[in-house]
């Protein structure tokens, strides 16, 4: 049946690589489709997480801190579970880290809270003694960018099928609904809800005259997104 | 003589005569350096051996005819002789074999590594070690691996003295602040204190049996200070009308009902850990990745700081 093929080598040749990568396909894919899902209890970023994410990415955040726990008891017993890829399914770009140094965030939500990260934000060395992070005042200041923020909702949401607005499972067997508006108006108004909820907890009275004037901080922002990082 | 020999003396010659240029006749040259002498004794061996090697092999390709008995089948012309196979070569060949189904069957499938097998094994056997030298510690050491479970968890918000670093989180070093007293009588609580849902009422709730009405705006603040300075001042009569119901007496709580507010205790701290709580400083996270020990430890390390 093959006979032909052997006295041809170039098809041969293209014959064995269809075989191979045939293969390949079958065993790397599947493994690959289920890896990539989203876990359970990951939801998308709302818009306010969303654009704090790019203050974090503007600031450099991930120069100094990775997002990404390692299997290691050292790690788990200081970070929380090891990452898992499925995590990181509605991270564009993820934001791993090759040099850790200052500690990992990748799941900083669970061990933190908003007022600590103001205090922090302010004045790092402050609360945590001998700390060589810097701090970061004009994120009180500087105003959130939601039109990039929504701008990025809308590009994933249609591009990539990234479920806003969809109900979205979580581990407890419940599931959440992450909103993204229909129009920018719609995005900012949602934002601002978001944080208010945020400000609640806070102390800084600039940053909440400012929030209750509808502008939005990027402390605000960036609290949000640290906050979701669970 | 064949042309193949001369071909070779040829290039042998080119070649020793080319490096004997670059070398000898070169600036520098061999200097009389040990090391330049053995570079080129290398190299006149590998012209030499190369060209050796190279014409005894294109010399046998054309002389070599082949012998022997040849095997019937033939694949597209291409025959084959029926030489025995070389014994060293069966050998191997049958214990690949063997091997190839040991590891297809045994040694793949259960000694495959994997990065979250090993972790599993590291945590089994962290989790031995832990068990082994610190189960059952007590007493100074409990307190010693609560300060320094505190000093890699609790520092960052507490503070390195456990002082709640002016006010942005509590401090340990006394059972309970006035603010927070006042803000949990006008809230009312559900932090699972004592491990179980069991609220206590806000201020609606709060009937002072001595006055036979609600708790008022005076009382609370004179309670409040009571009940932070140790139960001890004015409002004792507010306290025992009031609080002591569910708080007992002397404040020390009640099982299952309400948590000690004269002192921590372990099991406070432990439910504390468990759950995060939230009051009047603001929002405090669960640490629940600590183990049931660590856990205690901090309790007793917590406990020893107000004794």
């Amino acid at each position: 049946m093959f006979h032909w093929l052997e006295k041809h080598p170039f098809f041969f040749a293209v014959a064995v690589f269809v075989t191979i990568a045939f293969a390949g396909a079958i065993e790397i894919i599947p493994n690959f489709a289920q890896a990539s899902r989203p876990t359970i209890g990951t939801a998308p970023y709302s818009t306010l997480e969303l654009a704090g994410r790019h203050v974090y990415i503007k600031n450099s955040c991930n120069a100094c801190h990775s997002q990404l726990v390692r299997p290691f008891k050292s790690e788990t017993d200081r970070y929380g579970h090891y990452s898992l890829s499925g995590e990181y399914a509605y991270d564009r770009p993820f934001l791993w880290g090759s040099k850790r140094t200052g500690p990992d965030l990748m799941r900083v939500g669970n061990y933190r809270t908003t007022d600590w990260h103001e205090n922090h934000m302010k004045d790092p060395a402050g609360v945590v003694p001998g700390s060589i992070m810097p701090s970061y005042r004009w994120l009180f200041k500087n105003d959130t960018d939601i039109d990039t923020a929504f701008a990025e909702q809308l590009t994933v949401a249609k591009f990539f099928s990234v479920p806003y607005n969809k109900p979205v499972p979580m581990k407890d067997g419940s599931s959440i609904v992450v909103k993204m508006g229909s129009s920018i108006e719609d995005a900012k108004a949602i934002a601002l809800a978001e944080a208010k909820l945020i400000v609640a907890d806070m102390k800084d009275q600039d940053v909440k005259d400012a929030v209750a004037k509808n502008k939005i901080p990027e402390i605000v922002a960036l609290i949000a997104y640290l906050n979701s990082l669970k | 003589m064949n042309k193949l020999y001369l071909w070779g003396i040829i290039i042998t010659a080119f070649m020793l005569g080319a490096t004997y240029y670059t070398v000898v006749l070169t600036k520098g040259g061999l200097n009389g350096d040990i090391v330049n002498m053995l570079a080129i004794t290398g190299a006149v061996a590998l012209v030499v051996i190369t060209v050796f090697v190279v014409v005894k092999y294109v010399r046998q390709m054309q002389t070599d005819t082949a012998e022997g008995q040849l095997a019937d089948e033939d694949w597209d012309g291409i025959g084959e002789y029926l030489n025995e196979v070389p014994k060293g070569w069966a050998i191997v060949f049958l214990l690949t074999l063997v091997w190839g189904m040991w590891y297809f069957t045994i040694g793949y499938p259960v000694n495959a590594y994997s990065q979250i097998g090993e972790y599993n094994e590291d945590v089994v056997v962290h989790n031995a070690k832990f068990e082994k030298q610190y189960a059952n510690i007590t007493g100074d050491r409990l307190v010693e691996m609560g300060e320094s479970v505190f000093l890699a968890e609790c520092k960052v918000c507490h503070g390195l003295s456990a002082d709640g670093i002016d006010g942005k989180a509590a401090d340990l070093n006394a059972r309970i602040e006035a603010k927070s007293v006042k803000f949990i009588i006008e809230n009312g609580s559900n932090n699972e204190l004592i491990g179980m849902e069991m609220p206590m009422p806000d201020r609606n709730g709060l009937f002072n049996a001595t006055s036979g009405a609600l708790i008022t705006d005076a009382e609370i603040e004179l309670v409040s200070s009571y009940v932070a300075d140790g139960m001890s001042g004015k409002g004792a009569e507010i306290y025992a009308g009031t609080c002591a119901a569910c708080h007992g007496g002397d404040g020390k709580g009640m099982d299952y009902v309400a948590p000690n507010i004269v002192a921590f205790t372990p099991t406070l701290v432990s439910n504390i850990l468990k759950h995060g709580k939230k009051g009047a400083i603001g929002q405090m996270p669960a640490f629940d990745r600590l183990n049931a020990k660590q856990k205690e430890a901090v309790g007793a390390y917590i406990t020893s700081l107000s004794k």
